[in-house]
């Protein structure tokens, strides 16, 4: 099955890489343009159960359970339980797009692997995963690696992307943080953790991992910022330091 | 709750993310397998060993301390004075030959001493060198072949030729004593004189060609590539022509019986090629994709299969016996003595020694 997964990513790259004139960067840019317009329904559900969320900690039903049953903790998520089913409201809405992402960057990550085949055994497992009868691979074997000063399937040696990652995975973590009005506020606490981990994780990544991966994240990255912005929703005033900002 | 959840979500990104990269397989690749006499000669990952045939003991490894990233999985070469020559794929992509006659004991093992390295390729050591007389002829994924000279004594060798042929070389070259001839994953064949080292042709089959050439009974080249074409080649001219369509991508290199060939592909299909009348004896499809070499052995071949089954095929194309040695199979075995030496991925050992029945010996590291 999940072999499968992997294959139909490496056909869909391969085929953009043969009908653009074999760049695989500009292949790598343009499957993640593809993957977001397939997932932007996950990610609108995914911002929607975040503001969800975000209003239901400001509400006041919700606080007085907090204080109620503070020491009642079976008690608590009982209640809040209630609450998610009286509100509509389904408590993972916000973290299973996020999760469903992750296969898709892991099986991205294998199909960058498999299809610049660095080794004989990546280069096997390409011809077990392509379908001779959609794509002639063979006449593309082997594939070009370069784009810019990288080489797609090495980790970029100076630095420059993994700055690059870290830098827009942390703006685009920003831009969706709503304002926080409580200061008691869990998840907004959890959006400034995340909006410091998520950048240094994915940064080191960019480190370690092949270029190519670096090029789906700020890709990704970028279009994320585009998609909250035209939906005005990117909160532009967290990227300024706190004394600036308008309250 | 949440903040347990966001933080358990992160865990499982990195394991699933870590997990992916280190994948099933020992390897990044399949090990490379050669044997003299006494001793059997294993590349695998970090280390080189090298493994006496007769209870499968180690009697030395080798990793470069010096260079703490080195992969090895290129086919170690032996050379006619008892060096082991052997290039590293990733970290500083060395070429080394080893002295297994001048052990150094360290701690619990012992590390042949390096006679001399090649250090300036640019890229990975996939392909085992060719020795010619008392020249190297080293083809690197930087596309150089590199011509070394065994006899020149020093300890840090410097190529008298590098003939610049282009794309990646992960084949081991053959030579008719004239020419010798090289495939690159760029889609081309070249050959090379030995006189002077200069290109003779070039010939390009448009699609990449990850196995070594083969010469033919009669005088002819055999290459087969991911186009699933056999090609026949004028070694003198580079003149070629396709003479079988298989099923799918060639990556063996077939093995010569008289004027037939023997050779697989990663459908599994096994074929049997009447070179000289041009025409296919047989096809049988065992089990699993082709990419070790057939070994011919008096009245049978044996051929491995990614399934990690060994078997032994008639002339005929009958199956005599077949015995599951474990894990993939991806390595050419080899036969040394009476043993036949396979060396499977995805198993808890990395050798295992068959006798010509197929039954296993011993395996390396035994089982416990």
């Amino acid at each position: 099955m999940w072999n499968l997964f992997v294959s139909i990513f490496i056909n869909v790259l391969l085929w953009i890489y043969d009908i653009i004139g074999q760049n695989f960067g500009v292949a790598i840019i343009l499957f993640t343009i593809l993957i977001r317009i397939v997932t932007w329904p996950l990610n609108a559900q995914q911002m929607k159960g975040a503001k969800a969320m975000q209003d239901l900690q400001n509400d006041k039903e919700w606080q007085a359970i907090q204080k109620k049953y503070a020491k009642d903790r079976e008690k608590l998520a009982q209640e809040q339980m209630r609450l998610y089913r009286e509100r509509g409201i389904n408590p993972f809405g916000s973290c299973l797009p996020t999760l469903i992402q992750f296969p898709i960057l892991i099986a991205l990550y294998q199909s960058i692997i498999r299809a610049l085949a660095a080794t004989p055994l990546d280069l096997l497992k390409l011809s077990q995963s392509i379908n001779p009868n959609f794509l002639d691979v063979a006449n593309l074997i082997p594939l070009n690696s370069k784009f810019l000063w990288m080489n797609l399937g090495q980790p970029e040696p100076y630095y420059i992307l993994a700055i690059i990652v870290a830098l827009t995975t942390y703006i685009q973590s920003k831009l969706t943080l709503p304002p926080a009005t409580n200061p008691n506020d869990q998840s907004a606490a959890m959006g400034q953790s995340m909006a410091i981990t998520m950048p240094l994780m994915l940064g080191w990544f960019a480190l370690t991992f092949p270029s190519g991966l670096s090029v789906y994240f700020i890709t990704s990255n970028l279009l994320g910022i585009v998609q909250y912005a035209a939906q005005g929703k990117a909160n532009w005033s967290n990227l300024l330091p706190k004394g600036l900002r308008k309250e | 709750m949440r903040k347990k959840l966001f933080l358990l979500t992160l865990v499982l990104f990195s394991a699933l993310l870590l997990s992916a990269c280190g994948g099933t397989v020992r390897g990044t690749t399949w090990p490379g397998l050669a044997a003299d006499d006494t001793t059997a000669y294993l590349a695998d990952l970090s280390l080189v060993y090298g493994i006496n045939l007769k209870d499968g003991a180690e009697a030395w490894r080798f990793s470069d301390p010096d260079d703490n990233k080195a992969q090895f999985y290129a086919t170690p070469v032996l050379t006619s004075d008892g060096l082991i020559i052997v290039g590293s794929a990733s970290g500083k992509h060395i070429l080394y030959a080893l002295n297994p006659q001048d052990l150094i004991t360290n701690g619990d093992f012992k590390n042949p001493a390096i006679e001399w390295t090649f250090t300036g390729a640019g890229g990975a050591w996939v392909a085992a060198p060719l020795v010619v007389e008392n020249k190297l002829f080293a083809p690197n994924a930087d596309g150089n072949l590199y011509v070394l000279d065994l006899s020149d004594g020093q300890s840090q060798k410097q190529p008298i030729a590098t003939i610049e042929l282009g794309g990646r070389l992960w084949a081991q070259p053959v030579t008719d004593g004239k020419r010798v001839y090289v495939t690159s994953l760029d889609h081309r064949v070249h050959a090379v004189n030995l006189a002077d080292y200069t290109i003779a042709w070039q010939a390009d089959l448009a699609a990449a060609i990850p196995g070594a050439p083969a010469l033919g009974p009669d005088g002819n080249l055999y290459v087969g590539s991911l186009a699933s074409k056999l090609e026949r080649f004028n070694p003198e001219t580079g003149a070629h022509q396709s003479v079988l369509d298989a099923e799918y991508w060639l990556w063996s290199t077939p093995v010569l019986d008289g004027s037939t060939l023997y050779f697989g592909d990663l459908k599994g299909n096994f074929y049997s090629f009447d070179a000289v009348n041009s025409k296919l004896n047989w096809s049988i499809q065992p089990d699993g994709a082709i990419t070790a070499n057939a070994i011919l052995q008096n009245d049978h071949l044996l051929l491995a299969t990614e399934s990690g089954n060994l078997y032994a095929i008639g002339k005929d194309g009958k199956t005599l016996w077949f015995e599951t040695v474990g894990g993939k199979i991806y390595t050419t075995p080899v036969v040394a003595g009476d043993l036949i030496l396979v060396a499977p991925l995805e198993t808890d050992f990395y050798l295992a020694a068959l006798d010509s029945n197929g039954r296993q010996v011993w395996t390396f590291p035994a089982k416990k």
